[in-house]
């Protein structure tokens, strides 16, 4: 193993970086479904890379598996991490805060997944209402003279049509399933009023250029490495949101540093200078760039938060593994499924190599690298590393044989690869949806998860890991207009890495 | 809690429909707290409030004298009671199910478990 100057700066995330023979690595806490493979590459210094196959594919779990991922993931975290949040006051994101202010004066509305209440505080003219899955969250919200409630956005405590305006920030993205997500939506719809509308923002699959290689994303963050710079004065700080409720994109902030290495966060030199981050020395200003939490609105806190985070990884989505399993039962040929690699952990020093996969949510960055495009140029250029082809990873021992971290890998036909520049792939996963009844059992994700998890602290790292499914491009339009007809909607936009989407209530229709 | 929260809250156990609403308030602890006079607010508050119900829960804290039993006029002077008037501690029960949703440091706790709530 090379010994990394970068060690002192940042311990904790050398030991996430640090690699590991195969052999400290127990394959007993990844459970007994999965196998490890691990690279060999002498030269290496970033972690190893972990790519997990179910030993059994049988496993199965109803429904619960989602609800159990949300709780590890979405809610635990929240509730773990909504006291670093309690002195920080957000900014509101301006198209937010101007669809409140356009609001009646007298008008009810709700903010579903409202955090510690940033846009609670907006328009005093109206009657704002929060509810939050986080208790933590929502402690912190009414303490600041926020009205607010715990509940749970699937099944909201409110009566039809009570409300004139709704707005979801952030929120949705954090259910695991498309089942969820769209029943979270039919909820908010049935509690607005008719000619009411809402306003939902969702983390983007497409950011610019850059997008993530697939939409199911957990995002690891080690809030002990941003404890010194929890009193840096932060120029948009945010609060942090809970459970099913999420942050919005924040405003860009002026240069950070980058709390490993130092330097200013050139992000435009970041291309030139991947692997020279000052991990190893030589200190070049291209150092970790934001991590994906930038775009958040709480992302002036986890600007610093984000600088601790060094990988994230993408999984299989719950709702591809129910397919997979329909499909097996239904006697299609199976080499048309990849077996379920739930997890592929990306190397932190990839990710320093790949800056964009830090950052793809950052709005900063506009014009500035893809990361589904520098990854794969990175992938190809580590010697000694393979990588899958893109496109051809339907076969699960083809990943196997290269041993290396798969970044992609095509699940129902093309329909669930991953959306490339331009955007304009259909939401055939849609289809897939329609021809399916709701999820019956699929594999364990989420014990895939929490394995993840441990893996990521047996590394040293204590790692809170947050679950995303980040949205394509018109996939939440689709959902509305397919699911919840009751609604129309009036504008779809990208703003700053979310799809932000308004829709009203059309007027004498019944909710589902 | 205030009583303008309390009106838009419905039951969601299973099976219960609109018949979980109104909750009744058990209170423990109510505060009062000012609010500006906002007629312009009042006024268009008032139609969406279902007033039986929020009569019923001006009751059961004790201040029924304040709000007129029907809509009349002057009634937007009342409404500010809508805001003024907080739970602290307490608990909201359905009415068909019985079940107890708790108020604690005024925020009200309206999750269900999976077999409570409906599928």
């Amino acid at each position: 193993m090379q010994e990394t100057p970068g060690d002192s700066l940042c311990p904790k995330y050398c030991m996430l970086g640090r690699p590991r023979a195969p052999e400290t690595i127990s394959p007993g806490f990844l459970g007994r479904f999965y196998s490890v493979i691990t690279p060999r590459t002498s030269w290496w210094s970033g972690p190893a890379v972990l790519l997990l196959t179910p030993a059994s594919q049988s496993l199965r779990m109803d429904s619960e598996a989602a609800a159990q991922l949300e709780r590890q993931h979405v809610h635990e975290v929240y509730e773990s991490t909504a006291a670093y949040f309690s002195d920080l006051q957000g900014k509101a994101w301006p198209r937010v805060r101007q669809f409140l202010l356009e609001q009646k004066p007298g008008s009810l509305i709700a903010d579903i997944g409202c955090g510690t209440g940033k846009y609670l505080r907006v328009n005093s003219q109206v009657f704002k209402l929060g509810c939050d899955y986080c208790g933590p969250l929502v402690d912190i919200a009414h303490s600041k003279g926020c009205e607010v409630l715990v509940c749970d956005n699937l099944r909201l405590p409110f009566r039809d049509r009570s409300f004139d305006a709704i707005i979801s920030i952030g929120v949705i993205h954090h259910f695991s399933t498309a089942q969820r997500r769209t029943r979270a939506v039919q909820e908010m719809a049935r509690v607005l009023a008719p000619g009411g509308r809402i306003m939902i923002y969702v983390w983007a699959m497409e950011k610019n250029h850059r997008h993530f290689d697939k939409q199911d994303v957990f995002i690891p963050w080690n809030p002990a490495l941003c404890s010194q710079f929890l009193a840096e004065p932060v120029p948009s700080g945010q609060k942090h949101v809970c459970g099913q409720l999420r942050v919005a994109p924040e405003s860009p902030p002026q240069h950070p540093t980058c709390s490993v290495c130092g330097y200013p966060m050139c992000l435009q030199k970041r291309q030139e200078s991947q692997r020279s981050h000052s991990l190893d020395g030589s200190g070049t200003p291209s150092c970790c760039g934001k991590l994906a939490e930038v775009k958040d609105e709480d992302s002036g806190f986890y600007n610093i938060l984000g600088r601790s985070f060094r990988s994230w990884f993408f999984s299989r989505s719950l709702d591809e593994c129910t397919l997979k399993e329909q499909a097996e039962k239904a006697g299609h040929a199976t080499e048309e499924w990849a077996p379920c690699h739930p997890v592929s952990l990306q190397p932190s020093k990839l990710h320093h190599l790949d800056l964009g996969d830090q950052e793809p949510l950052s709005e900063e960055q506009d014009g500035a690298i893809d990361p589904g495009f520098i990854q794969t140029t990175e992938w190809q250029s580590v010697p000694g590393v393979l990588r899958p082809l893109p496109g051809v990873s339907h076969k699960g021992t083809q990943n196997e044989q290269q041993g290396g971290c798969f970044l992609r890998q095509s699940t129902v036909g093309q329909s669930c690869r991953s959306a490339y520049p331009g955007g304009g792939e259909k939401l055939d996963t849609s289809q897939d949806w329609k021809r399916t009844s709701l999820p019956p059992p699929f594999i364990s994700l989420a014990a895939t998860m929490s394995t993840g998890a441990s893996q990521l602290e047996a590394l040293g790292s204590k790692a809170f890991i947050r679950y995303y499914h980040v949205f394509r491009e018109g996939e939440l339009c689709h959902l509305l207009k397919q699911y919840v007809p009751e609604l129309q909607v009036l504008s779809s936009i990208n703003d700053h890495g979310n799809w932000c989407v308004v829709a009203e209530k059309k007027p004498g229709l019944m909710a589902h | 809690m205030k009583l303008l929260t309390h009106n838009l809250l419905s039951s969601h156990v299973r099976g219960v429909g609109p018949r979980g609403f109104p909750l009744r308030i058990q209170a423990t602890e109510i505060r009062v707290s000012p609010v500006d006079f906002n007629p312009d607010f009042v006024t268009r508050m008032i139609p969406k409030m279902e007033w039986t119900a929020l009569v019923e829960a001006a009751e059961s804290l004790g201040h029924l004298s304040e709000l007129p039993q029907q809509l009349a006029e002057g009634y937007e002077k009342d409404e500010e009671f809508l805001r003024k008037v907080e739970v602290v501690e307490g608990t909201l029960q359905c009415p068909e199910s019985g079940r107890l949703f708790p108020i604690s440091r005024g925020i009200p706790n309206m999750l269900l478990s999976d077999e409570e709530a409906t599928s």
